[in-house]
């Protein structure tokens, strides 16, 4: 799909967000974090720091781990978006999800699904981390409640 | 923030004293400032351009001799300015001060530089580092005119 | 508030608009920079010329030991290029030390060099490495070595009317040693307080035959150790003659006090990170 945008200043963004099309139009100033929460109503994505580094806001575009809060929505236009929403199968919850639940991943909840994400990424990458390669893939996502080994147990349970 | 700087100027101090304390004249030694108009008894009104790497900050604003001791060597200038674009203000105080050395004239300008909103986002040490080129600037090109 | 977003397919096409806007354009390329400047309030130019699509623009390729990285590839997609490793191990880790993975996976080589921060990474060591930055404008194109195209914080000596197309590395001499050492006291992901990157290689008599020292977080911009690759040249490394030569970093850079560490703190561990990395290298 591709898209010749000139001189405009709102773009028709169309990309599939966790299997579904979506079709909108969008300011060229939108971060991609702005349009999944408000226009979207997909408010799993969480808004941390607004610069990048909690790592709250991580989503999946084509597959790749990024910031949606540092990421021009225009930049997924005929890519496949996941967000949190997306990794349950209907009810079913993910192996990771349930190994988050078992091993006490998450307190509070609100850096959740940015860990998730970022975990599922890594899984994606490296089937059988290591101590050594979760830290350093899960290092740029924050917590402030669990003191992260929940969240590496749940990982390492995950695959186990 | 506070900055100070000293510059030699190789011309006796009247000279200096007539060019520091002409608001109009030594604007014209701060790089990036353009038009300094009167706009009232020793007050002028003024613009300055400063580009800090990708960004550009147009401060307009008002500039005063607030206060002059030819005898001391002594002169005081305020100077209040703000960047309608981004939304920020520079207020900035001005002590300068010259002193006899010899047939040369040792300038001495310490400031008192407030940074409100936007502009303050830089950061401190980037915002000195961009006063001090400044400030430098302007001492080295007083002392040049003179020359 | 926003801006007109544009996404030319070529170079030509790219400069053709920054000619018609001029400063009221702004080039993007994983747009991390840009955004964050944006949302602060600090950057708002009417019209924003993506980079993304320009095919030109992408691509690692290496040729005759020399290897070229188009403008907007990923530090990810650098992190873990075969031919990157291939030509300098300690230039894949030091595109791997970069921030987080979410960071490397947007942000790209030519945004880095443009942005300027004296804290990046990737300067340093290409730096030490000898690169050079091949620049385009409707007048042509031109070369700039990386030690030349810093210029002070945030500002290179890119001219208003091009485009950085590609950082060129040249063919390392037989036996050349790499290391980029990053000293981090605050987070895993942050910008280095300081940074070494240095290369070396030995003549037969194990003399240094070539070296090049460049630190990152010293100064408005990165910064080449001369007098430290001076006091090294021709010599024979001992641990003396390495501290010695680590000693003279004080005449190359001049740090300034900002939140990863006051001055006095880095000219310190300017230091001593240069002895470690020059040890490093010799062993």
């Amino acid at each position: 799909m591709r898209h010749i945008f000139a001189f405009l200043s709102t773009h028709r963004l169309r990309f599939t967000l966790n299997g579904s099309p979506r079709s909108l139009e969008v300011r060229a100033d939108r971060r991609l974090i702005d349009v999944l929460r408000d226009d979207l109503g997909c408010t799993g994505t969480k808004e941390g720091c607004s610069i990048g580094v909690c790592g709250a806001c991580s989503v999946l575009v084509a597959g790749e781990l990024l910031s949606a809060c540092l990421l021009p929505a225009v930049f997924v236009d005929g890519r496949d978006v996941t967000t949190v929403e997306g990794l349950a199968q209907g009810d079913e919850l993910s192996p990771l999800q349930d190994a988050f639940i078992r091993e006490g991943g998450f307190q509070c909840g609100i850096c959740t699904p940015g860990q998730l994400i970022a975990a599922t990424a890594l899984l994606a990458e490296h089937p059988r981390p290591s101590d050594d390669e979760i830290r350093g893939w899960m290092m740029g996502n924050l917590c402030r409640c669990t003191g992260y080994h929940g969240i590496t147990r749940a990982i390492k349970a995950a695959v186990a | 923030m506070k900055l100070s700087h000293t510059a030699l100027v190789r011309a006796p101090r009247a000279r200096v004293w007539k060019l520091v304390t002409d608001v109009p004249a030594a604007a014209r030694c701060v790089p990036g400032v353009a038009a300094v108009t009167p706009s009232g008894t020793g007050k002028y009104k003024g613009s300055l351009l400063v580009q800090l790497g990708p960004v550009r900050l147009v401060l307009d604003g008002d500039v005063a001799l607030t206060a002059t001791d030819e005898a001391a060597g002594k002169a005081s200038v305020r100077a209040d300015a703000k960047d309608s674009r981004l939304g920020g203000t520079v207020r900035a105080t001005m002590d300068l001060a010259l002193v006899d050395r010899g047939e040369d004239t040792e300038l001495r300008i310490t400031s008192d530089v407030q940074i409100a909103g936007r502009i303050g986002e830089f950061g401190q040490p980037v915002i000195q580092r961009k006063a001090d080129q400044l400030m430098t600037q302007f001492a080295e090109c007083l002392a040049r005119t003179l020359a | 508030m926003t801006y007109d977003y544009h996404e030319p397919e070529t170079v030509a096409a790219a400069l053709d608009l920054l000619a018609r806007y001029g400063e009221d354009a702004h080039f993007v390329a994983g747009a991390t920079a840009f955004t964050l400047l944006w949302r602060q309030g600090l950057l708002r130019p009417g019209h924003v010329i993506g980079l993304r699509r320009i095919a030109a623009l992408g691509g690692i390729t290496s040729a005759g030991g020399a290897l070229a990285i188009g403008a907007t590839v990923t530090h990810r997609a650098i992190e873990r290029s075969a031919e990157v490793a291939g030509y300098c191990p300690a230039l894949t880790r030091t595109f791997a030390s970069v921030a987080t993975v979410r960071v490397r996976n947007q942000a790209t080589l030519g945004g880095n060099l443009a942005h300027a921060d004296p804290a990046q990474d990737p300067p340093p060591m290409l730096i030490a490495l000898g690169a050079e930055v091949v620049a385009k404008s409707a007048a042509g194109e031109r070369t700039i070595p990386l030690d030349e195209l810093f210029v002070d914080v945030f500002t290179t000596s890119l001219r208003a009317d091009e485009i950085l197309t590609s950082v060129r590395c040249p063919a390392l001499a037989k036996g050349t040693r790499a290391t980029y050492l990053k000293f981090l006291p605050r987070t895993a992901d942050d910008y280095a307080t300081v940074s070494v990157a240095a290369t070396l290689r030995f003549a037969e008599d194990r003399r240094v035959a070539g070296v090049r020292v460049a630190l990152g977080g010293c100064g408005p911009t990165p910064l080449r150790a001369r007098s430290v690759e001076a006091a090294l040249q021709g010599a024979w490394p001992d641990p003396r003659r390495i501290a010695d030569a680590a000693a003279r970093i004080d005449a190359d850079i001049a740090p300034f006090d900002d939140v990863r560490g006051s001055a006095a703190y880095k000219r310190d561990m300017a230091r001593v990170w240069t002895e470690r990395a020059l040890t490093e290298l010799v062993s």
